[in-house]
C-alpha cells in the first residue's frame, strides 16, 4: 500500500523486459551516471537557448506521462514490484544526493501532466514534426535518462511517502523539502482545517512565511520563467488558502466564520434538496408503483400527476376570472330570467334525480354558460365579465397547446441527451443498483422488487434486440395484422355510422323504444368492451416489443374512440340546430311580448312591468348550456363507469379469486380468471379523452374544470389502491419511453380535435339572445371588437383593422410555413449527425472488443512489423499510434522501456560511434516505418530484442 | 466541533492512523464513535454480530459479504485500527489537483474503492468475479419470482457485456471498465456531516 505508485511503474515494465534480457540490467544502473552527467552538463546552455529548446523540454513531461500513465492498470502487479524495488534501492542510493534538483523539475512537470491524451499527442506530434532529428534524438536519450531518474526520485519518495500518500498536503511538503517530517497534519482537505492541532498552526504558519518570502524574492532567483510562474501561483494560492485559518484576530475569526457558513450553506442546500423532493405530490406512491409494477404502469401514474397540474391552471383561470367574479359581483340569483329557475321547472328543481342530471337549481347557477349576464361591466371594479369570459376560453386552450407542447419539446431534449448508456446496461445493474443506504425492511421490500423489474424490463429490451427470425413471415404476419384490425375499424365505423343515420330516422317517430333511445350507446359501449381485446389478439401477431405494441394499441383504440367522438359531437350539432330554430320562435314570441309591454307601458304608468315575475318568463332553449350540459353529464357518467369497472372488474374479481381459491376445483389465480393487470392503454386512452371533453366542454360549463379536477385527484388514490391492492404485474414487464411524449402527442392530437368544435361554434353560431354573458350580439368574438372600441384609444382599433387584413395575414402565414420548413430540415441534418456519432462509438467500443478478443487473429500483420523492426520503431510506432488505439496505449510503456534499454545500449556504442540517431531523424518524419530499417544494424542483436514488448502483451 | 477532544485520549495511535489513513482528526473521532457505538459489549473490539445489528446491513442482500469484509483473515474480533483501515477506502475523495502523479495512490482512490466492491463480488478472491459468483449475487438481488433460466441469462449477458477478453469471466480490469462512467468517487465516499 505504502509503496509509491509512479516508482511501481517503472519497476513493472522493468521487471517485464527484464526477464528477457537480463543481461542489461547492469549496464543499465550503470549508464544513468554517464547519462545524468551529459544531460547536466547540456542544461546551462539548455537554459539559454531558443524556443525549440524549451519546446523539447516540455516534450520530456509528456513521455512521462505517458510512461506513468499504467499505475492504475498495473495494480494488480503491485505487491511483486515492491520486491523489485527494494533490489534496486542500493543503486540508486548514490544517487540521492542529486534528487533536490530532479524533485522540482518533477513538480512543476506534474502540471503539465494534468493535461489529457488528446492534447499531448498533439503536442508530442507537433514537435516531432517540427524538428524531428532533434527531438527524436532526445526522446531517445530522455528515455534513457528517464528511467534513471526515476530511480533517483524512487529513493526520495520512500523517504517521502507518508507525505505523499496523503496528496495535496504531502505533495506541498515535498516542495518544501521537509523530509520525515510526521504528517501529523494530516487534513488532506480544506474541510477538515479546524482540526490542526497547536504544533501543527505553528508548521503552516512557517510554511505560509515561507511562501510569502518565496514571493517576495521571487523576481531575483534564478529560474525560468515558466517555473517562477507555476511557482508563485502555487505559493499565492497556498498563502490564500491558509493565512485566514492561521491569522490572529479579526482574520482568524473571519475565515472561521467563513467555514461555518459554508457548511452551514451545504447542509441548507441537502435540506432543501430533500424538501424539493418530499413536495413532489404522490412520488412515493408512484415509485412504489413503479418498483413493483415497472415503469411503463407509472407513466400512466405521472401521466396523471401531469394533467393534474394542467387542470389545476386551467381550474384557477376559469374559477378565478369567471366564476367567482360573477359570484361576487354579478346579479344576484333570481333577479333576471336566466338566473332564475323557470316556473314549471320549480316543483321538481331541487329533487335528486334531476340535480343528479344537472337540471334545476344545477342548470340555473354559474357552473353553466347561461348564468351569466351581458353586462359589459359588473360590480364596483367595472368587471368587464364577457370579455373576460371570452378570454379565458380562448386562454385555456392557448395554455395547454403551449404547455403541451413544451413539454414536449423538453421531453424530446431529454431523450436525446441520455441515449448513451447502453454498453453496461446489465453489468450496471447488477453492480450498482442496490442502494446502500436503505435501512427500512419494507423499504427494501421494495428495491427488491424495482430491481427485479428492472432487470424484466432489460431482460425484454435484450430479446427484442436478439430476435433474428424469418423475416417475411414476420412482414407478412405484420401486414396481416395490420390489414385485419382495419378491417375491424372499419367496420366498427360503418356500424357507427349506420346506427347514427338510423336514430336520425327514429327522430321523426312519436313513440320510442328503449332500445331505440339508447341505440347509440349501446352500440358504442359494446364496441368499447369488444373490439380493444380484439385488438390486442390481433396484435400478438405482429410479435413486436410490448412498448412498441402498446403504441399501436394505443393508436387504434384511439381511432375506434374517435368514432364515439365524432356521434357524439354529430348528435349534439343535431341538437344544437334543433334549438337554434326553436330559439328563433321563442325570440320573435319574446320580442312580441315585450313590444305589447312597450306599448302598453308607454300608455299607462310604468308599474305594470315588474308584474311579470323572471320566473315566468318566455325563455328560449339556451344551447349553449345544453352543450356543456351534455358535456357535464358525459363526463359523470365517464367517472362513474370507470370507477364501478374498477371496482367490479378489478377489486372484485381480486376478492373472489383469492378467497374461492381455497375451495374451487381448479387454480383460480393461475387459472382462467386470474387477477387482472393493469390496462395502460385503455386507462390512458380515457384519461385523454376525458381531457379532450374537458376542453370541449369548459367553454360552456365552467363548472366541468372543477369537476375534473375532483375526478383527477380522486382517481389518483383510488387507482394507485387499486394497482397495489389487486392488479399483477404484466407477463411482460418493459420499459416505458424515457419520456411521456407518446402520451403527449395523443393529448395534442385531441386538444387539436377538441379545439375545432369549440373555434368552430364560436365562429359560427350565433348566441342565444337571452342567455350568456354574449347574448345580443350577432357572434361571440365580438366582445372583443366591442372592447377595443370602447375601452380603447381609437387608433388601436385601427391598428387591428390593418392586422386583420388578408394581406397581412397571408405572407404571415407564408413566413410561418418556410420558418418551419427550415427549422424542420435543419433538426433533420443534427438528427442524422447525431445518429452517426452514436454509430461511431459503438463502432468503435466493437472494435476494441474485438481487438481484445481476437488479439491474434486481428492484427497478425501488426506483430510480423513488430518482429522485422527494431525497438526503436516499436517505440516510436506505438507513441504514434497511441490515439487509435487504447491498447497500445497500455502495452506502450513496456515497448518504450524497451526501447530505453535498447537505446541505454546505444549510448555505449554512442562514445565510440558517431551519433547515429541522428542520421535516421534527418529524413521526413512521415515514413516513420521506412525509416527504421538504418537503425536496425545498430541497434545489435535485433532478435531477441524486439520481441521485448511481445511478451508483455498476454499478460495483461 | 469541540467534543471530540475528550476522545482523542482514548483512540491509541492517534497520529498513527490519521497517517496511514488520511482521515482528519476530526472525522477519526467521529468513527471513532461510531465505533463506539457499534460495539455493544464496550469491549473495544467489533464482532459480526456487531454488524448484523446495522439495518442497512441486515436487509441488504450483499450484508454478509460486506461484514465479512471487514473481518479479512478469518479474524472474528475487530479492533479500531482495522476498522479505521478499512473505512479509509471510502474517504471522500478531495479535489486536488496539485497531487502530481509522484506521490503515491491514496487509500481512498477510485481503483481502491472499486477493489473493495470488486471483493464482494469475487468470493473465492481469484481475481476474477466467475459465472457462478455472479449467479449467486443475482440470487440475492432478486425476487424469487425471476426463474432460474432467466437468472442465467442474466448472467450469461452480464459476462458477455463486460467480458473484453473472453475468458468467461469478469476480471478486475474488466469490472474497472465496465463501472468508468460511474461516478464511484461520489458513490463510495463516507459523506461526515459537515
Amino acid at each position: 500500500m505504502s509503496k509509491a505508485f509512479g516508482i511501481q511503474i517503472d519497476d513493472d515494465e522493468m521487471t517485464e523486459s527484464e526477464e528477457e534480457d537480463d543481461d542489461e540490467v547492469e549496464e543499465d544502473v550503470k549508464q544513468p551516471e554517464k547519462k545524468r552527467k551529459q544531460q547536466n552538463s547540456r542544461k546551462p546552455s539548455k537554459a539559454s537557448q531558443d524556443e525549440e529548446d524549451s519546446s523539447e523540454e516540455d516534450t520530456k513531461p509528456k513521455q512521462r506521462n505517458n510512461r506513468r500513465r499504467p499505475p492504475v492498470q498495473n495494480g494488480t502487479k503491485k505487491n511483486k514490484n515492491n520486491k523489485d524495488d527494494e533490489s534496486e534501492d542500493d543503486e540508486s542510493e548514490e544517487e540521492a544526493a542529486k534528487n533536490s534538483r530532479k524533485k522540482t523539475r518533477n513538480k512543476k512537470n506534474s502540471k503539465v501532466e494534468e493535461s489529457d491524451d488528446d492534447s499531448e499527442l498533439e503536442g508530442e506530434n507537433k514537435k516531432t514534426k517540427k524538428n524531428p532529428a532533434r527531438s527524436n534524438n532526445k526522446n531517445n536519450r530522455n528515455n534513457g535518462n528517464k528511467k534513471q531518474k526515476n530511480e533517483d526520485n524512487k529513493k526520495e519518495k520512500q523517504a517521502n511517502q507518508k507525505d505523499n500518500k496523503k496528496g495535496e498536503k504531502g505533495n506541498r511538503k515535498d516542495k518544501k523539502k521537509k523530509k520525515g517530517k510526521s504528517s501529523s497534519s494530516s487534513s488532506g482537505s480544506s474541510q477538515s482545517e479546524d482540526s490542526l492541532s497547536e504544533g501543527e498552526l505553528a508548521k503552516v504558519l512557517e510554511e505560509v512565511e515561507e511562501k510569502k518570502k518565496l514571493v517576495a524574492i521571487m523576481r531575483t532567483k534564478a529560474w525560468r520563467m515558466k517555473r517562477k510562474l507555476a511557482k508563485l501561483r502555487e505559493s499565492q494560492a497556498f498563502v490564500e488558502k491558509f493565512e485566514g485559518a492561521l491569522g490572529k484576530g479579526k482574520g482568524r475569526k473571519f475565515y472561521a466564520y467563513k467555514v461555518m457558513m459554508t457548511k452551514k450553506w451545504i447542509k441548507f442546500k441537502r435540506d432543501f434538496e430533500n424538501f424539493k423532493t418530499s413536495c413532489i405530490p404522490w412520488e412515493m406512491k408512484i415509485k412504489e408503483i413503479e418498483s413493483h409494477f415497472g415503469s411503463s404502469v407509472a407513466s400512466y401514474f405521472i401521466f396523471l400527476r401531469w394533467l393534474y397540474g394542467i387542470n389545476l391552471v386551467l381550474f384557477g383561470l376559469t374559477f378565478g376570472l369567471v366564476v367567482i367574479p360573477e359570484v361576487l359581483m354579478g346579479l344576484q340569483y333570481g333577479t333576471i330570467p336566466r338566473k332564475t329557475v323557470p316556473r314549471e321547472e320549480q316543483p321538481t328543481a331541487m329533487d335528486f334525480s334531476v340535480l343528479w342530471e344537472f337540471g334545476g337549481y344545477m342548470k340555473y347557477s354559474a357552473l353553466f354558460y347561461g348564468y351569466y349576464n351581458n353586462q359589459r361591466m359588473i360590480g364596483v371594479f367595472k368587471y368587464r365579465l364577457p370579455l373576460s369570459y371570452f378570454m379565458v376560453g380562448v386562454g385555456s386552450f392557448g395554455y395547454s397547446l403551449m404547455v403541451v407542447i413544451r413539454t414536449m419539446a423538453r421531453n424530446a431534449n431529454e431523450s436525446g441527451v441520455d441515449g448513451d448508456d447502453g454498453d453496461f446496461n446489465f453489468s450496471w445493474k447488477m453492480f450498482t443498483s442496490w442502494d446502500y443506504l436503505i435501512g427500512n425492511p419494507e423499504t427494501a421490500d421494495n428495491k427488491f422488487a424495482s430491481i427485479t423489474t428492472s432487470f424484466k424490463e432489460s431482460i425484454v429490451d435484450e430479446e427484442e434486440n436478439q430476435k433474428d427470425e424469418n423475416i417475411h413471415l414476420r412482414r407478412f404476419l405484420i401486414i396481416l395484422a395490420n390489414f385485419l384490425i382495419f378491417c375491424c375499424l372499419a367496420g366498427s365505423g360503418y356500424l357507427i355510422f349506420y346506427v347514427v343515420k338510423k336514430s336520425q330516422t327514429y327522430a321523426t317517430l312519436s313513440e320510442l323504444t328503449w332500445y331505440q333511445k339508447n341505440e347509440i350507446d349501446i352500440v358504442m359501449a359494446l364496441l368499447g368492451m369488444f373490439v380493444p381485446p380484439l385488438f390486442e389478439t390481433i396484435a400478438a401477431l405482429e410479435n413486436y416489443h410490448p412498448r412498441i405494441a402498446l403504441k399501436w394499441q394505443l393508436w387504434r383504440m384511439f381511432a375506434l374512440f374517435l368514432g364515439n367522438l365524432y356521434t357524439f359531437l354529430l348528435a349534439l350539432i343535431d341538437q344544437v340546430n334543433i334549438q337554434l330554430a326553436d330559439e328563433e320562435s321563442v325570440k320573435n314570441k319574446t320580442l312580441a311580448m315585450l313590444n305589447s309591454f312597450n306599448l302598453t307601458s308607454t300608455n299607462s304608468t310604468s308599474a305594470s312591468i315588474p308584474q311579470i315575475d323572471p320566473a315566468d318568463f318566455p325563455r328560449g332553449p339556451c344551447w349553449e348550456t345544453g352543450v356543456g350540459l351534455e358535456f357535464t353529464k358525459l363526463t359523470v357518467s365517464d367517472i362513474l363507469v370507470t370507477y364501478i369497472s374498477i371496482l367490479v372488474g378489478d377489486f372484485i374479481r381480486a376478492v373472489f379469486v383469492r378467497f374461492v381459491n381455497y375451495c374451487w376445483c381448479w387454480d383460480l389465480e393461475y387459472g382462467f380468471p386470474s387477477y387482472t393487470e393493469f390496462d395502460i392503454s385503455g386507462n390512458v386512452l380515457g384519461l385523454i379523452f376525458n381531457q379532450g371533453m374537458i376542453w370541449m366542454g369548459t367553454f360552456y360549463s365552467p363548472g366541468l374544470i372543477g369537476i375534473n379536477i375532483l375526478r383527477l385527484l380522486t382517481s389518483m388514490y383510488y387507482q394507485c389502491w387499486a394497482v397495489m391492492c389487486c392488479n399483477v404485474p404484466q407477463s411482460r414487464v418493459f420499459k416505458a419511453s424515457g419520456s411521456n411524449n407518446f402520451y403527449m402527442s395523443l393529448l395534442l392530437l385531441i386538444l387539436f380535435l377538441s379545439l375545432l368544435p369549440v373555434v368552430y361554434t364560436i365562429m359560427t353560431f350565433t348566441p342565444s339572445f337571452d342567455c350568456g354573458p354574449f347574448s345580443g350580439k350577432a357572434k361571440m368574438f365580438e366582445v372583443i371588437m366591442e372592447t377595443i372600441e370602447h375601452d380603447f384609444p381609437a387608433f388601436i382599433g385601427q391598428l387591428f383593422g390593418y392586422a386583420a387584413n388578408p394581406g397581412l395575414i397571408l405572407p404571415g402565414i407564408l413566413l410561418m410555413v418556410l420558418a418551419i420548413y427550415y427549422l424542420n430540415a435543419t433538426s433533420k441534418t443534427y438528427e442524422t449527425a447525431n445518429l452517426e456519432l452514436k454509430k461511431k462509438m459503438q463502432m468503435q467500443r466493437e472494435e476494441q472488443k474485438n481487438r481484445r478478443n481476437n488479439k491474434n487473429t486481428v492484427n497478425p500483420m501488426l506483430q510480423d512489423l513488430e518482429d522485422l523492426l527494431p525497438s526503436n520503431a516499436n517505440a516510436r510506432k506505438s507513441e504514434s499510434g497511441q490515439n487509435t488505439n487504447k491498447k497500445v496505449v497500455e502495452k506502450q510503456p513496456t515497448v518504450t522501456n524497451g526501447a530505453t534499454r535498447a537505446h541505454g545500449q546505444h549510448g555505449k556504442e554512442m562514445m565510440l560511434a558517431p551519433p547515429t540517431p541522428r542520421t535516421v531523424v534527418t529524413k521526413p518524419p512521415n515514413p516513420r516505418q521506412t525509416s527504421r530499417p538504418p537503425g536496425q544494424p545498430r541497434s545489435g542483436p535485433p532478435g531477441p530484442r524486439p520481441r521485448g514488448p511481445a511478451p508483455g502483451q498476454p499478460r495483461r | 466541533m469541540g467534543s471530540y477532544s475528550s476522545h482523542v485520549s482514548k483512540i491509541e495511535d492517534l497520529q498513527g492512523i490519521i497517517q496511514e489513513t488520511g482521515f482528519s482528526k476530526a472525522h477519526v473521532c467521529r468513527l471513532y464513535d461510531r465505533f463506539e457505538g457499534l460495539d455493544q459489549n464496550k469491549a473495544g473490539q467489533l464482532s459480526r454480530e456487531d454488524f448484523q445489528r446495522i439495518g442497512e446491513l441486515a436487509v441488504n442482500p450483499l450484508g454478509d459479504r460486506i461484514i465479512n469484509a471487514f473481518f479479512p483473515d478469518g479474524n472474528q474480533t475487530l479492533d479500531f485500527r482495522s476498522f479505521i483501515r478499512i473505512l479509509a477506502c471510502f474517504r471522500p475523495v478531495t479535489v486536488d489537483k496539485s497531487a502530481g502523479p509522484n506521490s503515491p495512490e491514496p487509500i481512498n482512490s477510485r481503483s481502491n474503492k472499486l477493489r473493495f466492491a470488486f471483493q464482494l463480488y469475487d468470493q473465492d478472491r481469484d481475481g476474477k468475479i466467475s459465472r457462478d459468483e455472479l449467479f449467486q449475487v443475482l440470487r440475492m438481488m432478486l425476487e424469487a419470482q425471476v426463474t432460474d433460466d432467466q437468472l442465467d441469462s442474466i448472467t450469461d449477458r452480464t459476462i458477455q457485456e463486460a467480458d473484453l477478453d473472453g475468458d468467461g469471466a469478469i476480471s478486475f480490469e474488466e469490472f474497472r471498465k465496465s463501472l468508468e462512467n460511474v461516478n464511484l468517487e461520489h458513490k463510495m465516499s463516507i459523506r461526515f456531516l459537515q
